[in-house]
C-alpha cells in the first residue's frame, strides 16, 4: 500500500500544495463575472468535500453506504435552524453541526458494525429516505417541501485589515476551498498513518484484521463518524451558497451522484474522488448546450466509465502511462 | 361510531391490493439478488417502462386494457434482456459486488432521462376500464382492484411453481445456493441467469402496466414503488420468495392503515423505521435462511 506515497515522490509534497493554491486562487478568474459558473464552482468543492468523505467510509473501510446525502443534509439543516432559531453565529453553528452529523453517522455505523455489504447498502439508504421525510414532514422546524428561503452567507470577517464577505461568490469560493484543502490534508495524513493501514485492513479482510487484534467495529464507526462529519461541514455551506434549503436537495438519489463521483474517479486512492467530483459536477454543464439529452449523455457516460474503467479515470490514466514507460515496470 | 370492522377490511383490502403489485416488484429485486448477489437499481425502470407501454398500446393502438398488460409484460421482458447483455453480463464474474451496483445506477439515470427526452416531464394520465365501484355491504374496491389481485396473485403463483417444481427452477435455486458447483454439475448459469432477469423485469413492467392508471406516470414514477420493494425484500429476507410474499403484502397492509391514522406523508417514514428496526432485531429477514459463512 506504499504505491500512493511513491505515487507522488517524484515532485515533494509542497509542490503540489502550492500547484494546488495557485490553481484555486487563478480557477474564479477564468469564469469571469458569470456568477452562475461562479456558483458552480463552489457546488464543485462542496462535492469534493463529500465525494472525500464518502470515501474514507466507501473506499477505505470498504462499507457500503449509500446515504450519504443525509449527513449532508443534517449539516444543511441544523446549521441553518441553529443560525435562525437559536441565533447561533455562523462558525458556532457550523462546528456544531458537523458534530452533530459525526455522532449521527456513529449512529449509523451502529448497523454498519451488524450488517454487511448489500444489507448495509439498503440500511443506509433507508437511513437517507428517513432523514429527507423528515426534513419533508417536520413543517415546524423545516417548513416541509416549500422550504427555507433568504439564508445568508457566513458573516464578514477582516483580514488583514480587509473585509472579505461572503456575498461576494468569489470569497466564498475561496472559503470553501480552504475547508476542502484543510480536509484533504487531514485525510491524506489519516490514511497514510498507521490508521489507514487499520481501515484498509478492515477493508480486505475483516476476519484477519480481527485475529490480528484490530477492533473492526471501532474503526468502522471512526470511519462512518469523521465521513458523516465532513459531509456535515460541507452542508453547512450549501446553504449560505444557494440561499435557499429544501428537503429534495437531500434525496436519496444525491447520495447516488456522491457515489457514482467516487466510483468515476477511483476509489480508495486520495485523488480520484477530487477528480470524479470535478468531472461529474462540471459534465451536465458542459453539455447544457445540448438541451435536455444532457442527462442522458451523463447517464451514459457513467454507465461506459464503470464498464470500460473498472478503476475509474485515476486507475485509467494510471495503467496509459504504465503502457507508455514501461516494458519493465512492475505495475502496481 | 363509524363501523370499525368494516373500516378494518376496507383498509386491509386497500392494503392486499398495493401489498401485491409490491410483491410482483419485490419478487423480481429478490430473484436477481438470489442468482447473481447483485441489487438492481434500474428495477425502478421496467416499473415505469411497463406503465408507458400499456399507456401507448391504449391511448395509440387502440388496444384493449387486459392486452396492454400483456404487452407491458414483454417490454420489461425485453429491456430486461438489454440490461442483462449490457451490463450484468460483462461485469458478471469479477468478484466486485460495487461496480454491477453503479452501473445499473447509470443505467436506472440513463433510462430515466431517455424517458425524459421522448415522453417530457408532463404527467401522463389514463383510465382503465374497470373503474366502476363493486359495493358489497358498507365495503367498497374497484373493478381495477379485483383485476389487480387476480392477475397478480396468478403471476406470483406461476413464478413461484416455476421456481420450486420445474426443473430449470431448480437449476436456478441451485445457482442462487452455490453458484460454482451449480455450473459443475452442467448447469448452464449464463442463460439461467438470463433468464432470471427476464422474468424478473417481465414480472414489474406487468406490475407497472397495473399501477399505471394509478400513478402519476412520468419517466421517475417507478421509483416510488422500487424504494418500497426494497425495503421489502430487506424484510423479507434477500433471495427469500416466501418471506418477499409476506413482506410484500404487510407493507402493503402498513401503508393503507397508515394513510389512514397518520397521513399519507409519512408512509415512508413508517415502512423504513420499521426496516431498520427489523434490520437491528433480525437482519436475516421474517423468514431465516441459513447461509454458511465462509471464512
Amino acid at each position: 500500500m506504499s504505491n500512493q506515497a511513491s505515487q507522488k515522490s517524484s515532485f515533494p509534497r509542497w509542490v503540489w500544495f502550492a500547484l494546488v493554491f495557485a490553481a484555486i486562487a487563478v480557477i474564479p478568474m477564468l469564469v469571469g463575472g458569470s456568477a452562475y459558473w461562479k456558483s458552480i464552482l463552489i457546488s464543485i468543492v462542496l462535492n469534493i468535500m463529500l465525494a472525500m468523505s464518502l470515501n474514507l467510509i466507501l473506499g477505505y473501510t470498504g462499507q457500503l453506504h449509500l446515504g450519504h446525502s443525509g449527513f449532508f443534509g443534517v449539516g444543511a439543516y441544523a446549521t441553518t435552524l441553529l443560525i435562525q432559531k437559536a441565533g447561533f453565529n455562523f462558525w458556532i453553528a457550523m462546528v456544531a453541526s458537523s458534530m452533530m452529523a459525526g455522532v449521527i453517522g456513529i449512529l449509523l455505523a451502529f448497523f454498519a458494525t451488524r450488517l454487511k455489504g448489500h444489507y448495509l447498502a439498503i440500511a443506509s439508504m433507508a437511513f437517507a429516505v428517513i432523514l429527507h421525510q423528515i426534513l419533508l414532514n417536520w413543517d415546524s422546524m423545516t417548513s416541509g417541501p416549500l422550504g427555507i428561503y433568504g439564508i445568508a452567507p457566513p458573516p464578514a470577517m477582516t483580514i488583514f485589515g480587509k473585509l472579505i464577505k461572503f456575498n461576494d461568490q468569489v470569497n466564498l469560493f475561496y472559503l470553501v476551498s480552504i475547508f476542502a484543502v484543510l480536509v484533504y490534508i487531514f485525510l491524506d495524513n489519516i490514511l497514510r498513518s498507521p490508521i489507514g493501514e487499520t481501515l484498509r485492513a478492515v477493508r480486505e479482510d475483516e476476519v484477519s484484521a480481527a485475529s490480528l487484534g484490530i477492533n473492526t467495529k471501532l474503526w468502522k464507526i471512526f470511519s462512518f463518524g469523521v465521513g458523516a462529519a465532513i459531509a456535515g461541514l460541507a452542508g453547512s455551506f450549501y446553504p449560505s451558497f444557494v440561499g435557499t434549503l429544501v428537503p429534495d436537495s437531500f434525496a436519496v438519489v444525491e447520495s447516488f451522484t456522491y457515489l457514482a463521483m467516487v466510483i468515476v474517479g477511483g476509489m480508495g486512492t486520495m485523488i480520484g474522488p477530487v477528480i470524479g467530483a470535478i468531472v461529474l459536477t462540471l459534465l451536465p454543464e458542459v453539455l447544457r448546450d445540448i438541451g435536455d439529452a444532457r442527462l442522458l449523455v451523463y447517464g451514459i457516460t457513467l454507465t461506459l466509465v464503470i464498464l470500460f474503467m473498472p478503476g475509474g479515470i485515476v486507475q485509467g490514466f494510471k495503467s496509459l502511462i504504465s503502457k507508455k514507460t514501461s516494458t519493465t515496470s512492475s505495475s502496481n | 361510531m363509524v363501523d370499525i370492522a368494516s373500516l378494518i377490511i376496507q383498509q386491509s383490502i386497500n392494503g392486499i391490493v398495493m401489498g401485491c403489485l409490491y410483491v410482483m416488484v419485490a419478487l423480481g429485486l429478490t430473484l436477481i439478488y438470489g442468482v447473481m448477489n447483485q441489487i438492481n437499481f434500474a428495477h425502478a425502470d421496467f416499473v415505469t417502462l411497463g406503465a408507458f407501454a400499456s399507456y401507448f398500446f391504449v391511448k395509440w393502438m387502440g388496444g384493449g386494457y387486459l392486452i396492454s398488460i400483456l404487452v407491458a409484460f414483454l417490454a420489461g421482458g425485453v429491456l430486461g434482456y438489454i440490461i442483462n447483455l449490457t451490463i450484468f453480463a460483462p461485469l458478471r464474474d469479477r468478484g466486485d459486488e460495487l461496480r454491477p451496483l453503479i452501473a445499473t445506477i447509470g443505467a436506472s439515470i440513463l433510462l430515466e432521462n431517455g424517458s425524459l427526452l421522448f415522453f417530457g416531464p408532463v404527467p401522463y394520465q389514463y383510465d382503465t376500464p374497470y373503474a366502476d365501484a363493486i359495493r358489497i355491504g358498507k365495503i367498497f374496491f374497484t373493478e381495477q382492484s379485483l383485476l389487480v389481485v387476480l392477475v397478480a396473485s396468478a403471476a406470483i403463483a406461476a413464478l413461484y411453481a416455476f421456481m420450486k417444481f420445474t426443473f430449470t427452477g431448480k437449476a436456478l435455486r441451485a445457482i442462487s445456493q452455490d453458484r460454482e458447483t451449480a455450473g459443475l454439475m452442467g448447469i448452464n448459469q449464463a442463460f439461467l441467469i438470463m433468464l432470471t432477469i427476464v422474468i424478473a423485469s417481465a414480472m414489474a413492467g406487468m406490475a407497472g402496466a397495473m399501477l399505471g392508471p394509478i400513478l402519476v406516470l412520468t419517466p421517475f414514477a417507478g421509483a416510488s414503488v422500487v424504494v418500497k420493494a426494497f425495503a421489502i425484500v430487506i424484510i423479507g429476507g434477500f433471495g427469500n420468495m416466501e418471506g418477499t410474499i409476506i413482506a410484500g403484502l404487510l407493507v402493503g397492509l402498513i401503508e393503507a392503515f397508515t394513510t389512514q391514522y397518520l397521513g399519507s406523508g409519512v408512509i415512508d417514514l413508517v415502512v423504513f423505521g420499521l426496516l431498520l428496526v427489523m434490520l437491528l432485531v433480525r437482519p436475516t429477514g421474517l423468514i431465516a435462511e441459513k447461509k454458511e459463512e465462509n471464512v
